[in-house]
C-alpha cells in the first residue's frame, strides 16, 4: 500500500485550533514523562509553572512585573520579525539588531541623559535605538536587493559582530569607555538608572511599566498597517511573489528595503524598552529573543493577534519554569527548552495535518504518473 | 472520526480553561498577597530563625546539576556546609541556575528566591554585583552574599573571596622545588587574564614568589588566555610554553584540567587549580591550589542564623568583606602526590605555620628561605627583601609591611620580578 499527500481544503478554524491544543497536549504529556522519570509530580511542577508561583506568594506583584520584562520584548520582537517574514525575508538576525539598538539607546542615555532631562532622554533613546537598529538590518537588505545574497546567511553572521561588538564593549577599561562602571578597576557595565528610566504606573503595589502599553499600542498600529494601508498590501504582494509584485509595477527592492528597516527599527525600539528599564547594558541583554521571536513568529503563523498570545504563553513557560526550578531542586531550567521544542515540533506537525492530509493510493486508481 | 474531533475539542477546552487560570491567577493571587502581607509581616517579626525554618537562596552562573567547574565547587560548598549544620539541603536549599549576568534576570531571580522565603542569598558571579546591591535595599529583611564582588552595605549586604595567593605561594614552593630537582629553570603558567584583573594578577605573583624563595633563578612564563574558560587554547598554550620556551612545570589559573593533560602527555609536571587534578594528570600533578567554599558558606549560613535579624549579618561577620585564607581553611593546597620533591610537604607545613603566626604574609618586604635539617625538620630564614616589579619599580621596601587586601583584591596590576609573559 502506498500513501500520498495530499491539500486539504479550507480546514475549518475550530478544527485547526482543535489541532494545535491537542499537540500542545502531548508535548506536556511528553514533558510529564520526563518529570516522572525525574521524580517530579508532573501536575505540582506544571501547577507551579503555569500560576508562574504567583499563588500564595506575598510579592506576587513582583512576579508579574518580572514576568512582564520578559512578555513585552518578545512580543515586540516577534511582531518586528514578522513584517519581515511575511515578506518572505528571513531575518535571522534579531538578536544583533536588538543589540546594536540596546547599545544606541544606553549612549543617548549616558551622553545626553545628564543634559536634556530624563523625558527627551527616553525619547531619544527610543529613536537611536530603532536607527541603530533599522541600519544594521537594512546592511542585508541592501546586499540582498543589490546583489541578490542570502539574507538569512548574512543576518545570522552580523549577529556575532554585534555580539562580540558588545562584549568588547564590557571587556576595555579604557578612558573612551564610557559605557563601564568607572569606579570599578575591574570591567563592568554602568547604572544609567538614574538618567534615565521608564515611568511605571502604579496600581496599587503593582507597576505597570509604560513600555508594555507602548508594545501593545505598536502591535495594534502594525496590525492596521498590515491589513489595512497600501504598503501592508505591498508586502503581502511581494511575499507571494515578487514575479506578481513586479507585473503589478510595485518596486519590489524598495518595499524590501523600507520593510526590512521598520522590522529592524522595532526590535530597536524593543531593545531601547529593555535597556531604558533596566538602566545598564550587559552581553546577555537581549534575552534571546531575537531567537526565540522566531518560533514565536512561526508558532502564531504571523497573526499579529496570535504573536501576542503566543509570546505571552512562552514567556509564561520560560518564566514559569525557572520559578517551578527553585520549588523542584531536580529539574533545572533548561527543561524549559526542551518543553518549547517539544511543543514547536508538536504545533508544526499539526500544522501540517491542517493543511495537508495522508491518503493511501486507491488500488484501482490510474497510475498516470511517472511511476 | 467524530469520536477523535469530539476528543480533541474536549481536551482544547480543558486546555484553554487551564490557560484562564494561568492568567487570572495574577489578579487573584494580588488581593490574597494584601492579606497575607501583614500576616507574613508578623510572622517574620516573631519569627526567631529556628533551623528548621530557615531557607538558603543561591543564583548560579551554570547548572546546579554540573558535575565539574565553578558552579559546581560552590553547590558543593553550600550543601557539604548546610548538612554540616543539619540544615535539609532538598527543602531548605532553594537555587535558581544557569542565570546569566544581566541585571533584570538577577533581578527576576532574587525576586523568585524572596518570594521562596529565603533568609540569606548567595550570588556566586561577579556581574550579579549591582543587582544584589540594589535588592539588598529592597528587602532589608534577607541578607545577601556577593561572591568576587567588592560592594556591600553596613547591615545586610557582604561580599566573600580568599586569600588564594597563599595556596598559590605553597604550590609555586613545590613547582620552584620541583625545577631545582629536574635542573630547569623555566616554568609555565596558563591564566585566563594577566594584569586586567587584580585576581589573577594577584595569583601570578603569588606562586612566582613561592617559585622564587626555593629557586630564584626560575622565571615564570605567563600566557593568557583572554578568557575564563577555553579548554582548546588551555592545552595549547600549556603545550607552547613547553615546546617552545621549555617549562618543566605547567601552572595553571583557568577552569578546566587541560594543562595539566597536556603537561602528562608531554612528560612534564604541573599544578592545577580550584580542586585536586591529580585523577585528570597522575604522572604529572604535584599539588593544586584549592578552595574550600564551604567553610565560607558554613560561617555566613551560622551568623545569618544566630546574629538575630538580617540588620545585623555584617556586623556578626566582623565586616562587609569576608576574606580568609589559609587559616581559615577557606584556600589550601591539595595533597601532595609522589611526584614532588620529598621535602615538599616539610617546608610547606613550615610556611603555613609561619602564616598562621601571622608574622608574615605573601606580598611583604621580607623573603622567606629555607634549610632542611638533617632530622627532616625545616628550618625558614627570614630576610629582609624588597617586593619589586618585573620593570624594577618597588613596591614594598625591604621589611616593609604587607600589601594591604584592598590591592590584592581590587587593584595589584603588576607583575614581580621573575614573571615573564609569553
Amino acid at each position: 500500500m502506498r500513501f500520498h499527500v495530499v491539500k486539504r481544503e479550507n480546514c475549518p478554524l475550530w478544527k485547526k485550533l482543535g489541532m494545535y491544543a491537542l499537540a500542545v497536549a502531548a508535548a506536556l504529556v511528553l514533558g510529564g514523562c520526563l518529570l516522572l522519570a525525574m521524580g517530579v509530580n508532573p501536575l505540582a511542577y506544571y501547577g507551579r509553572m503555569f500560576t508562574m508561583g504567583m499563588v500564595g506568594n506575598k510579592i506576587a506583584y513582583k512576579a508579574f512585573e518580572n514576568y512582564l520584562k520578559v512578555f513585552a520584548p518578545l512580543a515586540l520582537t516577534s511582531v518586528a520579525l514578522s513584517l519581515a517574514f511575511r515578506m518572505r525575508f528571513w531575518n535571522i538576525g534579531g538578536e544583533g539588531q536588538f543589540i546594536l539598538g540596546a547599545v544606541a539607546a544606553a549612549t543617548v542615555a549616558f551622553k545626553l541623559g545628564p543634559v536634556v532631562g530624563e523625558g527627551l532622554t527616553l525619547v531619544l533613546m527610543c529613536l537611536a535605538g530603532m536607527l541603530a537598529a533599522g541600519l544594521y538590518g537594512l546592511i542585508a537588505a541592501a546586499l540582498k536587493v543589490k546583489f541578490g545574497t542570502n539574507e538569512t546567511l548574512m543576518t545570522l553572521m552580523l549577529n556575532y559582530i554585534a555580539l562580540y561588538f558588545i562584549t568588547f564593549l564590557e571587556d576595555t577599561k579604557a578612558d573612551w569607555n564610557f559605557y563601564l562602571d568607572p569606579t570599578s578597576v575591574r570591567p563592568i557595565f554602568g547604572r544609567f538608572a538614574n538618567l534615565a528610566s521608564f515611568p511605571k504606573i502604579p496600581i496599587g503595589k503593582f507597576g505597570l511599566n509604560i513600555c508594555v502599553i507602548l508594545t501593545l499600542v505598536v502591535g495594534v498600529l502594525v496590525f492596521i498597517y498590515l491589513k489595512y494601508t497600501k504598503q501592508g498590501y505591498e508586502i503581502a504582494v511581494v511575499g507571494d511573489s515578487t514575479g506578481t509584485a513586479h507585473y503589478a509595477g510595485m518596486k519590489v527592492g524598495k518595499i524590501v528595503l523600507r520593510t526590512v528597516f521598520l522590522s529592524a527599527c522595532l526590535i530597536g525600539l524593543a531593545a531601547a524598552f529593555k535597556v531604558g528599564t533596566a538602566g545598564i547594558l550587559s552581553t546577555n541583554i537581549t534575552d534571546d529573543v531575537g531567537w526565540t521571536g522566531i518560533i514565536v513568529a512561526w508558532l502564531s503563523q504571523l497573526n499579529t493577534l496570535a504573536i501576542f498570545i503566543v509570546s505571552a504563553l512562552i514567556s509564561m513557560l520560560h518564566y514559569g519554569s525557572d520559578v517551578a526550578a527553585a520549588t523542584f531542586s531536580q529539574v533545572d531550567s533548561s527543561f524549559a527548552n526542551m518543553l518549547q521544542g517539544a511543543i514547536l515540533f508538536l504545533v508544526l506537525a499539526a500544522d501540517f495535518c491542517t493543511r495537508f492530509q495522508v491518503l493511501p493510493v486507491k488500488k484501482e486508481g490510474k497510475n498516470n504518473g511517472n511511476g | 472520526m467524530k469520536k477523535i474531533f469530539a476528543l480533541i475539542l474536549a481536551m482544547s477546552m480543558v486546555l484553554s480553561l487551564a490557560a484562564c487560570g494561568g492568567s487570572e491567577a495574577p489578579a487573584e493571587s494580588e488581593s490574597q498577597a494584601a492579606e497575607s502581607q501583614s500576616q507574613a509581616e508578623s510572622a517574620a517579626e516573631s519569627e526567631s530563625t529556628a533551623a528548621s525554618d530557615f531557607k538558603v537562596g543561591a543564583i548560579y552562573i551554570n547548572s546546579k546539576n554540573d558535575t565539574a567547574g565553578y558552579t559546581f565547587a560552590h553547590h558543593n560548598g553550600i550543601t557539604k556546609a548546610m548538612e554540616e549544620l543539619g540544615l535539609d539541603v532538598n527543602t531548605q536549599l532553594v537555587i535558581q541556575d544557569e542565570v546569566l549576568e544581566d541585571y533584570d534576570q538577577v533581578s527576576t531571580a532574587v525576586d523568585t528566591l524572596v518570594s521562596e522565603g529565603c533568609n540569606i542569598i548567595f550570588g556566586i558571579s561577579f556581574g550579579y554585583m549591582d543587582a544584589m546591591a540594589d535588592k539588598a535595599e529592597e528587602y532589608p529583611d534577607v541578607i545577601f552574599s556577593h561572591a568576587t564582588g567588592y560592594k556591600s552595605n553596613e547591615t545586610n549586604f557582604n561580599n566573600y573571596f580568599g586569600r588564594i595567593y597563599q595556596a598559590r605561594y605553597l604550590a609555586g614552593i613545590a613547582a620552584g622545588l620541583k625545577s631545582l630537582e629536574l635542573g630547569n629553570n623555566n616554568i609555565g603558567y596558563v591564566s585566563a587574564y594577566g594584569t586586567q584583573y587584580a585576581e589573577t594578577c594577584s595569583g601570578i605573583n603569588g606562586f612566582t614568589l613561592g617559585v622564587q624563595s626555593v629557586n630564584p633563578d626560575a622565571t615564570v612564563y605567563v600566557k593568557e588566555l583572554g578568557n575564563w574558560a577555553d579548554e582548546v587554547n588551555e592545552s595549547a598554550f600549556a603545550k607552547e610554553l613547553i615546546d617552545t620556551y621549555n617549562c618543566c612545570v605547567i601552572a595553571q589559573h583557568c577552569d578546566s584540567a587541560q594543562p595539566q593533560i597536556a603537561a602528562a602527555d608531554a612528560g612534564v609536571f604541573g599544578c592545577g587549580y580550584n580542586s585536586d587534578m591529580t585523577a585528570d594528570a597522575p604522572t604529572a600533578h604535584l599539588t593544586a591550589p584549592i578552595w574550600n567554599w564551604n567553610v565560607y558558606y558554613r560561617t555566613a549560613i551560622e551568623a545569618a542564623m544566630t546574629c538575630g535579624g538580617a540588620e545585623n549579618f555584617v556586623t556578626a561577620m566582623g565586616g562587609p568583606a569576608y576574606y580568609g585564607g589559609l587559616n581559615e581553611g577557606f584556600v589550601d593546597v591539595s595533597p601532595l602526590t609522589e611526584n614532588c620533591d620529598p621535602n615538599t610537604q616539610a617546608i610547606i607545613d613550615a610556611v603555613k605555620a609561619l602564616i598562621a603566626s601571622g608574622e608574615w604574609d605573601v606580598f611583604s618586604g621580607t623573603k622567606l628561605t629555607y634549610t632542611v635539617n638533617e632530622d627532616g625538620t625545616v628550618t625558614v630564614n627570614k630576610t629582609a627583601g624588597a617586593l619589586v616589579t618585573n620593570d624594577g619599580t618597588e613596591i614594598v621596601p625591604a621589611d616593609g609591611p604587607s600589601v594591604e587586601d584592598g590591592v590584592i583584591t581590587g587593584t595589584m596590576n603588576y607583575f614581580v620580578e621573575g614573571v615573564k609573559a609569553a
